[in-house]
């Protein structure tokens, strides 16, 4: 047998040493654990789908420069922050100077401050579950802080916008901690866009910690190119009543590939994911959920949405976990995925894990195809087949686009759908 | 239950006939295995050449292989070189002699099972005397066998006497590169059972294990291969509800059907080996690979599992969907109890046209016990109009077990549907007032509550048998209440 290969060595050298002391260090000890980290293979039972489009060749290694600003140029309806290549990017950043609300460069804080967010980074993540988010706790380069005071409201939607630009083969490690307070509230939106044609790397990690009664909502939306790997983990904590409701939507691309792991540590505590994945050509589409019910009386409640055409690859892995003291846990997982063409495939696996009794738990999966009679009736009716297929498909996902709360965020997925109903759908 | 007679009859027929003794110095091997161990256990069984290069063979390929360690289940380790791979029958003057030497336990159990007097002693592993002699086996069931063409036999025999079927069907479904105990089962597997029903034959009646009682003492690693040729029909009960008295703590058995054109299997079973005590000692490892090929046309292959036994369960009755319009069903109930821990499934893997097939799974965990859902439902890019059906529902009693579902599902068709729903919940505290309230006993409640749940699945089993598991289930459900 093979030995399994490992993460080359490349990787393991850190760019940027204008970060305070405590985050330097711990950069280094995390860089060191990954010393021979076995890469996943098709044995890996969480890479086991998409080991295949894993590519990592020695010249993603090096860190991306920064240059251009396409992404400042970007307006948007509300707060604004900057990363290109994983690096803030001030002075293209708008965000009110708050007393109780601080958004702060990784580079900006103090030594003390720097040493409490080192204790606390990756706090939120199985490290073991997310093998290659342990890459971003070894490299990023700058990140973002973001602490909301008890009772902080932030009054408009924060964006991120991630831009890569690929002039030449690299990686980006953006970084983000969001610490909200009791009874806080903010609602975050990450844009993972990119510029270039070159192969590179995105390896994201993006971490919050939810006190109690704080309130939190995250959009994600990757729209990154075809030639970006995006490898992203998304942790979070929550605290006692607290409520974190998350909307992923995803376009594929040769390696997209996000984790997102939520434990409910205090009773009375909610969550609620989204997502939509949207893949064609050869495009891959990786989703890892995982719902953990350590507290009781929690509520869960998932839906992910998959469609994929031509060549593509689409697939799904939700987890819900009831530790032995999660009693009066409720929890609902569900997962329907549309195949459109012979040739695309999907793979889902919705799993439950359950130790405790007094527990509704449920989950569905489905895949299946646009229903024949359906589009017939709309044909008949003088519809064309191309525009029955867009409503039918639409209709597939709109309950899911319908919910995302930020109305600019969901022009944009519009957009981007209707682009690919006319690649997907063409006139008979 | 209705054979024993028959049964004890032919075991007293068999010792008699071979004797056990004559040839070989020992009646047990000393612990080990090698290639030597091999090539003795295949002269015992009078093998031809092939068999034994067969067996060699896949236990080269296993020295290379790993124990799998990805099921949801924990036990010791085992060491292959302390297990004795070939043991003869026992003679009557080592086995006990009377039911004073069982463990009362154990009779108490058949008590409440209603099994009859005679036939506890023989389960028990009690030397019988030739008291009930009666009806010639071989009336009852060879000769309508025989008259059929059915071939019904050990497979030991069908290596000598057929060696044509067996070499062409034997490791074609379960090859013996497929896994760990696959391997192992490939290179030392002791006896089992045989089945060819030939073209356009009915098989006249149920057969069983329980008809052919070397099944008794097949040991640790069992094979059956069941081939049902065109428009053929069998079906095929494996085990029995009653506890048997078993000194081997692995068992590696390995299950193969092939179905030709227009041909239906149907294979139930009842599993109810020793799970241990109350703290989780002792208990046995049942490690099965169970598989079907469904090759021709219109063929259909039906698995239907009661599973209440062993320590460690870890089985997945599998169909391979390849002829057209091939159906592959599997009904399963799995019921744990104390420290005992089942990781069962299904794999529906549809490459044909039109395959379609139906997944109805109930798990029940009580006391400390894990119960896990494991299944694969695939469908390759030529599965065109391919449809499944998943339900696996999981039902908890008491605060300290665990109910587990892990669905795996890959679809390469854009005309395939598959639908998979689960739920877990408990008995409801709604349902036990009702039944209180009406002067039912808590434990008699549980047990009608957890019979409701299991209904679907015991309506697929043969009625007797059906009768049978849902004593087996209030039985084994004992002291899960209050």
């Amino acid at each position: 047998m093979k030995p399994a290969p490992t993460l080359s060595t490349a990787f393991l050298h850190p760019a940027g040493q204008a970060l305070p002391e405590p985050l330097l260090a711990l950069r280094k000890q995390r860089g060191a654990a990954l010393v021979d980290m076995p890469l996943p293979t098709r044995k890996t039972e969480n890479w086991k789908y998409s080991s295949k489009y894993l590519k990592l060749t020695d010249e993603m290694a090096s860190s991306l420069p920064i240059n251009g600003k396409a992404g400042s140029a970007l307006a948007v309806p509300g707060y604004k922050v900057v990363f290109i290549n994983g690096m803030v990017i001030p002075e293209a950043c708008e965000y009110p100077d708050l007393n109780n609300i601080l958004i702060q460069r990784f580079g900006d804080l103090s030594d003390a401050e720097a040493s409490e967010l080192a204790e606390r980074l990756d706090s939120t993540l199985d490290k073991k579950a997310v093998q290659l988010a342990g890459l971003n706790s070894a490299r990023f380069e700058d990140g973002l802080v973001i602490r909301l005071k008890p009772d902080a409201v932030l009054d408009q939607p924060l964006f991120i916008i991630h831009e890569v630009t690929a002039g030449h083969s690299g990686s980006a490690f953006p970084r983000i901690f969001v610490d909200a307070g009791r009874n806080s509230k903010i609602t975050l939106v990450e844009e993972y866009i990119s510029s270039g044609q070159e192969a590179v790397m995105v390896n994201t990690v993006t971490e919050f910690n939810l006190a109690e009664g704080a309130n939190v909502t995250n959009i994600r939306l990757s729209m990154d190119g075809e030639n970006v790997q995006h490898i992203g983990a998304t942790g979070v904590l929550q605290q006692r009543s607290s409520r974190f409701e998350s909307h992923c939507v995803g376009f594929g691309g040769p390696l997209r590939r996000h984790d997102l792991q939520v434990r409910l540590e205090g009773e009375g505590a909610e969550c609620k994911l989204n997502g939509v994945v949207v893949t064609q050509g050869t495009q891959h589409y990786d989703n890892h959920t995982t719902i953990e019910h350590v507290a009781p009386h929690c509520d869960s409640e998932e839906t992910y949405r998959n469609i994929a055409a031509d060549k593509s690859h689409a697939v799904f892995n939700g987890r819900i976990h009831i530790h032995q003291d999660a009693q009066k846990s409720n929890a609902n997982m569900n997962n329907k995925n549309l195949l459109l063409n012979t040739g695309a495939e999907i793979d889902t696996k919705p799993e439950l894990e359950i130790y405790a009794d007094d527990v509704k738990c449920a989950h569905g999966a489905t895949i299946g195809q646009l229903d024949e009679e359906s589009l017939f009736y709309l044909v008949s009716r003088g519809i064309s087949r191309r525009e029955a297929n867009v409503l039918l498909t639409m209709a597939f996902i709109n309950e899911l686009v319908a919910q995302i709360p930020v109305d600019a965020v969901k022009d944009t997925v519009q957009t981007h759908l209707n682009q690919f109903f006319d690649q997907t759908f063409q006139e008979a | 239950m209705a054979t024993t007679e028959q049964e004890v009859n032919e075991l007293i027929k068999r010792e008699y006939e071979h004797g056990f003794v004559t040839e070989i110095e020992t009646d047990t091997f000393e612990p080990g295995l090698n290639e030597d161990v091999i090539a003795r256990l295949s002269a015992i069984k009078k093998e031809p050449e092939f068999m034994l290069e067969w067996r060699l063979k896949a236990y080269r390929r296993w020295l290379e292989m790993k124990e799998p360690n990805w099921a949801h289940v924990g036990y010791p380790k085992i060491d292959y070189n302390s297990i004795s791979y070939y043991s003869a029958p026992k003679r009557k003057e080592d086995m006990p002699q009377s039911l004073d030497d069982i463990d009362p336990e154990l009779l108490r159990t058949y008590e409440k099972l209603g099994i009859p007097l005679h036939e506890r002693a023989q389960l028990a592993g009690v030397a019988v005397d030739a008291v009930f002699d009666s009806v010639s086996v071989a009336t009852t069931f060879k000769e309508p066998l025989a008259k059929a063409g059915v071939i019904f036999c050990s497979i030991s025999e069908a290596v000598r006497d057929y060696p044509e079927l067996v070499q062409k069907y034997l490791g074609s479904v379960v090859p013996h590169t497929d896994n760990y105990f696959a391997g192992l089962n490939a290179a030392v597997f002791s006896d089992g059972t045989f089945v060819y029903v030939p073209k356009g034959v009915r098989c006249p009646m149920e057969l069983s294990t329980y008809f052919r009682i070397n099944a008794a003492n097949t040991g640790q690693f069992e094979r059956t291969l069941i081939i049902a040729d065109e428009g053929s029909y069998v079906s095929y009960l494996e085990g029995c509800t009653a506890p048997m008295r078993d000194e081997n703590q692995l068992h590696a058995a390995v299950v193969e059907l092939v179905a030709l054109d227009d041909a239906q299997i149907k294979y139930s079973t009842v599993q109810n080996w020793y799970p241990g005590d109350e703290n989780g000692k002792g208990g046995i490892f049942n490690f099965v690979t169970k598989r079907a090929a469904c090759i021709g046309k219109n063929s259909k292959v039906s698995w239907t599992q009661v599973e209440t036994g062993s320590a460690v369960t870890w089985k997945y009755p599998s169909c391979i969907l390849r002829g057209e319009n091939s159906v592959g069903e599997f009904y399963s109930v799995a019921l744990t109890h104390n420290y005992q821990q089942a990781d069962t499934g299904t794999k529906m893997i549809h490459l044909g046209k039109n395959t379609s097939s139906t997944i109805i799974s109930k798990g029940i965990s009580a006391g400390k016990s894990s119960n896990t859902y494991r299944g694969l439902v695939k469908f390759g890019p030529r599965a065109e109009g391919a449809r499944n059906f998943t339900q696996c529902d999981s039902l908890l009693i008491g605060d300290r077990c665990g109910a587990h579902t892990f669905p795996y599902i890959e679809s390469l068709n854009k005309s395939a549907i598959v639908e998979h729903e689960a739920t877990t919940s408990k008995v409801s505290d709604e349902q036990m007032f009702l039944c209180r309230q009406r002067g039912i006993d808590p434990e008699q409640a549980v047990s009608m509550i957890v019979n409701g749940f299991c209904k679907e699945v015991f309506k697929e089993l043969p009625m007797e048998f059906a009768v049978e598991a849902g004593k087996l289930l209030e039985v084994s459900l004992e002291g899960s209440v209050g």
